[in-house]
C-alpha cells in the first residue's frame, strides 16, 4: 500500500514537475542570455574585450536555445545584438529581420545597417576600398548601433590614412583635414569612447601636431581602449609624442610639458618616460 | 673574528638554501614543460615549432591576466596585423628604427637614405614583435631575435605566421586542448610569477624547451 502511494506520488510529482522544469528552463535560457549579455556589456564598457567576447559567446548559446523553443521579437533582437558584437553580420541581419517580423519596429533599420556593414567588408576584401569607404562613412553618420559605429570608424580611418600615405602636398593636407573633422565629430558625439580619442590621436600624429596628439592619446588611455594591443600601441604613441616634443618645443614650453608628463607617468606607474608599465613585464 | 665566522657561515647557509630552492624550482619548471610538450604533441604532432610559442604565450598571459589568457592564445594572430600598424606615419616608422640601437645598425642603409617604403615593409613584421612585444610572435621568432637577425624575421614573417595560423586554427574545435593548456599555463605561472619581465620568462622557457626537445629527438 505504502509502495503504491510512493509510486503514485512520484508519478504525480513528475507530471507536475516536468512541465515546470521545461518552463523554467525556457525562462532561464532568455534570462541567462540577458545576464551573460549584461556581463559582456560591462566587460566591454571597461574595455576588457577578451572577457566580453567569452560572455557574448555564452549569451549566444543561450539565446539560440530560446529562439528554437520560444521565438519572440525580444529573443531575436537580443540574438542580433549578440551577433553584432561577435562580428557575425549576416546572422545579425537575419535576426533583426526576424525580430521585425515578430513586431520589433526598429528591426528592419538595424538589419539594413548590419547588411550595409557586411557589404562594405566584402567590398573592402575585394579591393574596392573607395566604395567600402563611402558605406563606412554613411554608417558613421547614420548608425545608432555603437559596435557598428566603432567598427565603421576604424575601417574608414584605416582606408583614409592609407590614402594619405600615398598622397603629397595639398592633396595630403586636404585629406588629413577632412579625416580629422570626421573623427573629431565622432569623438565629440561620444566623448566617453576612448577608441575615438585614439583615432583622433592617430590622425594628429600624421599632421605632426604632437602636443594635441599627446592630449588625445592620454584621454584614450584614461577612458580605456578595446584591446591590449591597441592600448600598447597608444602607449608607444605617447612615448613618440614625448620624444618629438623634446626635440621641437622651446625650452620653457618643454619644461612645462615635462612636468605634466612626469605627473601622468607617475599615475600610470611607468618606471621612466619611455618605459610603459607593460614593457617591464 | 668569531662574529665574522658566524656571519659568513650564515651567509653560506642562506646561499646554499637559495641555490637548493632554485634547483628545485628549475626541476619543477622542467617537469611541467615536459608534460606540456607531451600534451601539445598529442594535438600538434607535426608542429614542434609551435611548442615554445604556445607554452611561452600561455605562461606570459597567465601571469599577466589569468582570466583573459584563453582568448589571448587564440586571438594572438590579430597582433600580427593590427590595422594601425599599416597606417603609421612616416616619421613614426623612421623613429622606430632610429631609436632602437640594434635596428639602427641593422637598417643603417635604409635609415640613412630614408627609404620609407623599405622600412615600412620591415616595420609591419618588426613592430608587433619589438614594439608591441606580442608574447606569441616574439616566441615564434625567438631564435632570430636572439641572433639579432631582423632581416630574417622580415623575410620569414608572412610564411611562418600563415603556417602557425593554419595549424592553430585547427585547435579552435578542440576545447580539451585549451583546458589542458590552461592547467599547464597556471602551473608555469605560479613558478615564473616572480620573474620580472616577459623576456626573462621566455628565456627560462626557451632553455628548458630546448633541452627537452633535444632529449625527445635524440
Amino acid at each position: 500500500m505504502a509502495e503504491d502511494f510512493d509510486k503514485w506520488t512520484r508519478i504525480f510529482l513528475l507530471l507536475w514537475l516536468f512541465p515546470l522544469i521545461l518552463l523554467s528552463s525556457c525562462v532561464s535560457h532568455l534570462n541567462d542570455a540577458k545576464l551573460y549579455y549584461i556581463q559582456a556589456q560591462e566587460f566591454s564598457n571597461s574595455y576588457n574585450t577578451e572577457e566580453a567576447i567569452a560572455s557574448y559567446k555564452k549569451s549566444l548559446e543561450e539565446i539560440k536555445k530560446e529562439v528554437d523553443r520560444r521565438p519572440s521579437s525580444q529573443a531575436f533582437m537580443l540574438k542580433g545584438l549578440i551577433e553584432l558584437n561577435l562580428d557575425q553580420w549576416e546572422g545579425a541581419e537575419q535576426s533583426f529581420l526576424m525580430a521585425f517580423s515578430y513586431g520589433f519596429e526598429k528591426g528592419q533599420e538595424w538589419a539594413e545597417w548590419s547588411s550595409l556593414f557586411g557589404l562594405a567588408s566584402s567590398l573592402q576584401e575585394m579591393g574596392l576600398e573607395s566604395s567600402a569607404s563611402q558605406i563606412y562613412e554613411h554608417l558613421i553618420s547614420k548608425s545608432k548601433l555603437r559596435p557598428l559605429t566603432i567598427l565603421s570608424a576604424q575601417k574608414y580611418t584605416d582606408i583614409a590614412l592609407k590614402n594619405v600615405l600615398g598622397a603629397e602636398g595639398k592633396d595630403r593636407e586636404k585629406r588629413l583635414a577632412g579625416l580629422l573633422r570626421t573623427v573629431q565629430n565622432l569623438s565629440r558625439k561620444d566623448l566617453s569612447c576612448g577608441y575615438f580619442h585614439y583615432l583622433v590621436s592617430q590622425v594628429l600624429s600624421h599632421l605632426g601636431e604632437y602636443r594635441k596628439c599627446f592630449d588625445e592619446a592620454v584621454m584614450a588611455k584614461e577612458l580605456g581602449l578595446p584591446s591590449e594591443e591597441i592600448l600598447r600601441d597608444n602607449d608607444l604613441q605617447i612615448v613618440f609624442c614625448y620624444e618629438r616634443l623634446k626635440e621641437k618645443l622651446p625650452t620653457a614650453e618643454w619644461e612645462a610639458f615635462q612636468t605634466l608628463y612626469m605627473g601622468w607617468i607617475e599615475r600610470w606607474n611607468w618606471s621612466g618616460p619611455q618605459t610603459p608599465a607593460w614593457k617591464e613585464r | 673574528m668569531k662574529n665574522e665566522m658566524t656571519k659568513s657561515s650564515i651567509f653560506a647557509m642562506i646561499m646554499a638554501d637559495q641555490k637548493q630552492k632554485m634547483l628545485t624550482k628549475k626541476k619543477a619548471i622542467e617537469d611541467i614543460v615536459q608534460d606540456g610538450i607531451q600534451f601539445i604533441a598529442q594535438f600538434l604532432p607535426k608542429a614542434a615549432y609551435l611548442y615554445f610559442p604556445l607554452l611561452s604565450a600561455a605562461a606570459v598571459w597567465a601571469i599577466k591576466r589569468s582570466k583573459a589568457w584563453k582568448e589571448k592564445i587564440l586571438s594572438w594572430n590579430v597582433w600580427a596585423d593590427p590595422s594601425a600598424v599599416r597606417v603609421k606615419s612616416d616619421e613614426y616608422v623612421l623613429n622606430f628604427f632610429k631609436k632602437n640601437p640594434n635596428l639602427r645598425t641593422a637598417f643603417q642603409k635604409e635609415i640613412k637614405t630614408e627609404n620609407i617604403t623599405s622600412l615600412r615593409r620591415s616595420f609591419l613584421s618588426l613592430y608587433p614583435i619589438i614594439g608591441l612585444e606580442d608574447p606569441f610572435l616574439s616566441a615564434l621568432f625567438y631564435q632570430e631575435m636572439e641572433e639579432k637577425n631582423y632581416r630574417k624575421i622580415v623575410e620569414k614573417f608572412n610564411g611562418r605566421v600563415t603556417k602557425a595560423v593554419q595549424d592553430i586554427e585547427a585547435l579552435d574545435e578542440k576545447p580539451e586542448f585549451l583546458e589542458g593548456l590552461e592547467s599547464i599555463a597556471k602551473e608555469l605561472a605560479l613558478l615564473t610569477s616572480d620573474i620580472a619581465t616577459q623576456k626573462s620568462v621566455q628565456k627560462v622557457l626557451a632553455e628548458v624547451i630546448k633541452k627537452e626537445m633535444a632529449k625527445k629527438n635524440g
